[in-house]
Formats: structure tokens, sequence, C-alpha cells
């Protein structure tokens, strides 16, 4: 369960990035984070693993206050929660499985994360992950060979070999053409249900959001102005998520 | 409507005058280039010598050619490859500290400058006189022309692995960030795995050119097949210069081959 | 290298739903096993020692010394031979340069249909790239005399090869659809080749007429030991007799010069392309 209390940030520029920002999001659930660019979704996101610190209030993962870690339990910690990106983020000059294997690296000792010496169940592990996105047939291929829709799954595969709990989504079907980005969207609805993993995505197609998406979250100028079920957003709610905003930067 | 096409006949941009300029510039340092060319020893028959050296190139000397000992073009041959190889290994490792130290994505600018000037004062020196002042650290032979291979190679391999890491796409460490990765195993599997294809096909590349200037390394006596070559040239034996020659060609494009299909699969995978 | 998987057959990975997936043995092995193999063979051939190379470096740092402070009074003598590589350099450059275009033209796939035709100049440019410049430039003076002529022959030479090779690439990669459309309106092949293609091929070709020009000049210097000119002349004279300050003046002067040229051609480059 992540709780957000009161959380706000600000950046060391004075920009208010989060405002006063309640939240409770229990495991299991499948939500979207919509709004314009720059309206702090991506900052939101990247709280909840730390990525970015916040300045005020108190966010917790699981009843951890996230801002008392630092280094080994950040490490630890960060190990629960996958990330997703829009640029996926891969490795391209090796191979699929050796980007799935980095998942892995973490919790190998010094010696054999240095030398690559992955074991036996690692690898079969890798390769199930691959194919529950999948792309078996593309383990062994080198990365740059691929799709950006393979890429990203390679990316999503990468994250579920981690075992997560959460997984943070950052725009992540936005460089993918709309049938593309469909599939993806399918394999995110397969793993939530099945899996039963939180995941929390940042979009920009409001119709994909609200097709795939349990709950929907939308943001303005760092606020919440809208929390509840995608069955519930109408026109007069996207109204007030992106033509609020248009009106105040008029 | 008239108007304002003339008008925007008359903004046209002006490119004749700069071209103009350019042209008569090249045209100038080509005259002023044309006023030191001079021969001293002028050779009135030398279209008699070129045909000369022309039928004893393609009539290359096949004892040499096929001779297994030591002064046969197989043995200088390889002696030329391990000159070659060699120095390209100790080269390309004496480049990575310098490649670091000239990035200016990692060190700050006054320092990758300094770097820079170093390098390229590596890389000015001719080989002729690394060769001839390793010979008076090794003696004469193929270790002298191994030390100067390594020091050449620093040069231009050392600017490549510095391009790459220049290059470098730092999101990938934002992932492993968020996978909970540490300093070291963000360096391992994050930006070894990116650096390794390249330093390698730079490695090669270098290989094929050091194999190339080796001859020159002859001169001064510093090993490998030029020494040989130039004797026969300079003692007008052109069917002997043509076995080396004919070796040493057959050599490069083989190794070129090879290398450039080892390259390719390095970048493409 | 389909040997190498029947030699040894990919390694199988079975899954628990019943999946299988074939990893290809790695080349590292392979690679690795070579590279030592022609290290240890490379360290006999060419006598590498350790301890020779620890207990001469001496000398070879004393060398350098003696380079420092150059002979700067010496420069004097220096301005006519540094002149004349550059020249050599420029003019060669620019001669190779020009020829090569109709050669790469030649070996182009894409403008040129007749495999045969293409084929030959590959293999004609091969040849004259892989020729060393050393004997090109030894070849010379036998030709046309001791002097810079030789040199700027060898020069040439050198870079004809060297940008017909990277134009040819250069050319094979441009669009051609504007070629046929020119073909199209019913020019001729020469006309499209000039109205398509030039523009296109032109900022690489300038800038890498360029870059072989900052090269040449560097290399130019080496000439001077067969007699083909240049720097290379007086350094050849000045190591000869253990001048060291002098010759430490000439590296200095080569260096700047070096330094000037690839600055300036860097900077021209940059706006090329």
């Amino acid at each position: 369960m992540i709780v957000f209390e009161n959380v706000g940030k600000k950046y060391p520029n004075g920009f208010q990035g989060l405002k006063n920002v309640n939240l409770k999001i229990d495991q299991g659930e499948f939500v979207a984070i919509i709004g314009l660019s720059g309206a702090g979704k991506s900052t939101l996101l990247r709280t909840i693993n730390r990525m970015h610190d916040i300045t005020e209030g108190k966010l917790t993962v699981d009843d951890v206050d996230v801002m008392t870690l630092s280094g080994k339990s950040l490490r630890s910690f960060r190990r629960k929660i996958g990330m997703i990106f829009q640029s996926f983020n891969l490795i391209t000059r090796t191979t699929v499985i050796n980007n799935v294997l980095t998942a892995f690296v973490p919790d190998m000792s010094w010696f054999r994360s240095t030398f690559s010496l992955y074991t036996k169940e690692q690898k079969l592990k890798a390769l199930e992950c691959l194919d529950k996105v999948g792309i078996l047939d593309k383990a062994f291929v080198r990365a740059d060979q691929l799709s950006g829709g393979q890429q990203q799954r390679v990316a999503l595969a990468r994250t579920l070999a981690q075992n997560p709990q959460i997984i943070l989504a950052d725009e992540p079907v936005a460089s993918l053409d709309p049938i593309t980005a469909k599939s993806v969207m399918d394999d995110f609805k397969r793993i939530n249900e099945t899996m039963n993993i939180t995941i929390l995505i940042n979009i920009h197609h409001v119709d994909l959001a609200l097709q795939y998406c349990t709950r929907v979250i939308g943001i303005r100028a760092g606020e919440i102005v809208y929390d509840g079920p995608a069955k519930d957003v109408n026109d007069q709610v996207l109204q007030e998520i992106y033509q609020g905003a248009k009106e105040e930067a008029v | 409507m008239e108007e304002r096409i003339e008008k925007a006949y008359e903004a046209r941009p002006k490119t004749w005058v700069y071209n103009c300029t350019i042209l008569a510039i090249v045209v100038i340092l080509m005259i002023w280039s044309a006023t030191s060319m001079e021969t001293s020893g002028t050779t009135t028959d030398g279209g008699k010598i070129a045909l000369n050296i022309l039928s004893g190139i393609f009539h290359p000397d096949t004892k040499l050619l096929f001779n297994l000992t030591k002064q046969g073009v197989p043995y200088l041959l390889l002696e030329t490859i391990c000159i070659a190889f060699l120095g390209t290994v100790v080269g390309a490792i004496i480049s990575i500290p310098f490649a670091f130290l000239t990035a200016q994505n990692l060190v700050p600018k006054p320092i990758a400058f300094m770097g820079r000037l170093i390098v390229m004062a590596i890389r000015t020196i001719p080989s002729l006189i690394y060769g001839l002042m390793f010979i008076s650290v090794t003696g004469p032979g193929p270790f002298a022309g191994l030390l100067t291979m390594s020091l050449c190679s620093v040069g231009m391999v050392s600017k490549m692995y510095t391009e790459a890491i220049e290059d470098l796409d730092t999101k990938i460490l934002e992932s492993l960030d968020a996978e909970g990765c540490t300093t070291w195993q963000k360096i391992r599997h994050g930006i070894l795995p990116q650096l390794m294809p390249n330093f390698a096909s730079t490695a090669i590349y270098r290989f094929d050119i050091n194999l190339r200037d080796a001859t020159v390394l002859g001169l001064v006596g510093a090993g490998g097949i030029g020494a040989p070559l130039i004797f026969a040239m300079n003692a007008y034996r052109w069917s002997e210069a043509g076995a080396i020659l004919v070796g040493l060609v057959v050599l490069v494009l083989i190794v070129e081959w090879i290398s450039t299909k080892i390259r390719v699969k390095l970048t493409r995978g | 290298m389909s040997i190498y998987d029947r030699l040894f057959p990919p390694k199988k990975y079975t899954l628990s739903n019943g999946k299988e997936a074939y990893q290809k043995r790695s080349r590292g092995p392979l690679a690795a096993l070579i590279i030592i193999v022609m290290t240890v063979i490379s360290v006999k051939i060419t006598g590498f020692s350790m301890t020779v190379l620890v207990t001469g470096m001496g000398r070879f740092w004393t060398m350098l010394g003696d380079m420092f402070p150059p002979n700067f009074s010496y420069m004097s003598d220096i301005w006519k031979p540094l002149f004349d590589t550059i020249k050599m350099s420029l003019l060669g450059s620019v001669i190779g340069a020009l020829v090569s275009v109709p050669f790469a033209v030649l070996a182009s796939t894409n403008v040129v249909k007749s495999r045969f035709v293409v084929a030959l100049t590959r293999l004609f440019l091969s040849l004259v790239r892989t020729l060393p410049t050393l004997v090109t430039a030894l070849i010379a003076t036998y030709i046309w005399g001791l002097g810079t002529i030789a040199g700027t022959i060898a020069i040439g030479v050198f870079s004809f090869a060297y940008i017909g090779k990277i134009l040819y690439e250069e050319i094979e990669t441009v669009d051609m659809g504007a070629f046929e459309a020119i073909e199209a309106m019913g020019g001729t092949k020469i006309r499209a080749f000039i109205l398509a293609i030039i523009p296109q091929v032109l900022p690489v070709f300038l800038s890498q007429s360029l870059f072989n020009f900052e090269g040449n000049v560097r290399y130019a210097a080496i000439l001077g030991y067969v007699g083909a000119g240049g720097l290379g002349l007086i350094l050849n004279e000045k190591v000869g007799w253990r001048q060291y300050p002098e010759v430490g003046m000439i590296l200095l002067a080569l260096y700047v010069t070096v330094f000037i040229i690839e600055t300036l051609s860097r900077y021209i480059r940059k706006k090329l392309v």
C-alpha cells in the first residue's frame, strides 16, 4: 500500500512540483496518472521509489517511510519496485537476455556480478519472464535489432524478473505506434490481473487510460484534481484536468 | 503582388559572393603550393625506370616469396603482423586512461583540454622519431618497432575511445538505479557493455592501420618487412621488391577483409 | 560462422511450461584464445622483454629531455621546409581528391550498373590504398627525382585511394529519389548525377578531404626520409647529427602547425555538415 500524506515537492530553483498530495493506493490496483506535460506526473511517480526526494509531508510504501531510507536500505527497497521508462533504457549493444539478467545483479555477490556469472536458475527465470511478455524467441538477439514495442517488452520482462510488488511506468507507450501501444497495455493489464502487482502508469493517451486502468488520478500544476474510478471520468472531469491548466497558461 | 515578388527576389541570399571568395582562396592556395614544386636530380628517363619498376613488380621473385627461412617473405610478414598486433594491444591498453582523462562528460573542461593537447603531442611526433628513440632503448629490431607502434596507436585510439565515452547512453544508468544497483554495478552492467564492442572495434581498425604503416619502421631498423623492402628498392632489385610488395598487399587486403567483417558484427550484432 | 555453431551446438534451456530456447555458443572463448595465442607468438618473435624496457626507458626520457628546451634560433631555417611540407600535402590532397571523383563514381553500384566495372575499379582502389605511401614516395623519387614533387605525388596517390573509397561508400548511401526524378523529367544520367547526387555528397566529400589533408601534413613530415622533400629532410639530418635541441624545435613547429590546421579544419568541417 502506498500512502501520500500532504506530500509536497519544491525544486531547488523554487518551482513547486507537487502540492499537498493525499493518496492511498492499495496493493493490486491499476492506476493511470493523467495530466498535461509538466503538471507533475513524472515527479509524482518518481517520488515513490525515491528517484526524487519529497520536501514536505510523508510518503510510506508498505509502512516504510521512504524518506528515512538511504544507501543500502534504499537499494533493497527499490528491489521491490519495478520501473519502466518511455525510452526503454536498454543496453542496446548486448543481448535481450543479458538486459533481463541485470535485474538480478543487485542481489549477487561482488565476484559473480563482476564476471556476469549468472546461475542456470536465473537464466531460466529470465527466459520465463521473456515468455510472459511473448518474446521468448528473441532472447538471444541483440536488443538493438528489436522494434520499439519489443524493446519495451524487454524492459517489462527485466522489471518482472525483479519480482516487484509495484511497477511504476513513466510514459511507457508514448514512443510507440497506437497498435503496439495497445498490445503493451494488454501486457500490463495481464500482469496486473494475474500477478496482483500494483501498477502506476503515467500516460498521455486518455482513451488508453480509461480503457485499461481501474482508477484515474488527474493532476494539474502539481495538485490532484481528480481521483476516482475510470468509469466516472467524463468530459467535465477532463475539462478540469486539461482545460483548467490551459486557462492558467493564458 | 509583383512588388512582393520583386522584393523577395531582391532579398535573395547572395551566395555567389561567398562562393567566389572561397573559390579564389582555394585557387590562390593552389598556386602558392605549386610554387615550391621542385626536383633536384632530374631524371630524363623516368618513363624507362617506371617501366622497369612495373615489370619487376609484376614478375615477383617467387623464390623469395615462398622461402620459409628467416629471410623469406612469409617470416617477414609474420614478424610484421606480430609487431602490429602487440603494438595495437599495448597501445589500446595505454589509451584507456588517456581516453577517460580527456572525456568532457567525465572530467572538468580544463583537464580534458590539457589531456587533448598531450594526446595531440604524442600523435604529432612522427613515428620515425619514436623509432629512433626506442632503438636507443632496446637496440635495433622488432621490439623497438613494437614500442613505436604502441605509442603511435595511442593518439588515434584514445581519441576514438573518448568519442565512445562521450556518446554513452546514460539513461540506462537511471533504470539500473531504479533496480537498486550500486555504483560499481552500474559501471559494470550499464557502461562496460556499451563500451566494449566500440573499444574492440577501434582496436581492430587500428591493427589494420598499424599493419599498413609497419613498412615505415624498416627505415630506421625497427624490424618488420620495411627494411628488406627499402633495401631491395634502393638496390633496384625490383623483382625482390615486387615479391615483398605482393606479399604485403595480399596480407593487408586479407586482414582488412576479416577485420571489416568482425567490425560489422560488433557494431550491428 | 555456422561451422562454429556446428562444432559447438547451441545450449538448450527448457522452461517450466515446456517451452524451449536455444542460446548460440558465445564467440568469446574463441576470441580470447586467438588473442592469447597471438600475444604469446608476438612476444616471442618481437623479443618483448619487460626488463629491457624498464632498464632502457631512462635513455628514452634523456633523449626526450635533450629536445627541451628547443633551440628557438633554429626556427629561421625551419620556415622553408615547413611550408614545403604544408604545400606538398595541400597540393597532393587536392589533386588526389579531384582525381578520385570519377573513380568513385565508377565504383558506385547505384550509378554504374555494370558489376564488372564496379568490381574492377574497387580492386584498383584497394590495391592503391594498400601500397605503403613510403614505397610510392620512393618510386616517385626514382621517376621524378628527389624533391617536393615526389612527395606531392606520393600524397596525391594516397589521398586518391582514401577519398575514393569513402566517396563511393557515400554515393551508395545517397537517396536515389531525386536522381530518378531528373531522369524521369528527361535529363541524362550525367545531368542527373550533377543535380541530384553531387549536392548530397559534397559536404562529406569536402569534409573528408579536409580531414585527409590534416593527416597528410603529419605524414608528409616523414616523406623527407626517402628524399621526397619537406621537414623530414632536415629532421633526418638533425637526428643523424644528434642535434636534439634542433630536433625539438622542428617537432614543436610541426606541433603548432598541426594544431592550427586541425583547429581550422575542425571549424570548417563543423560548418559543412
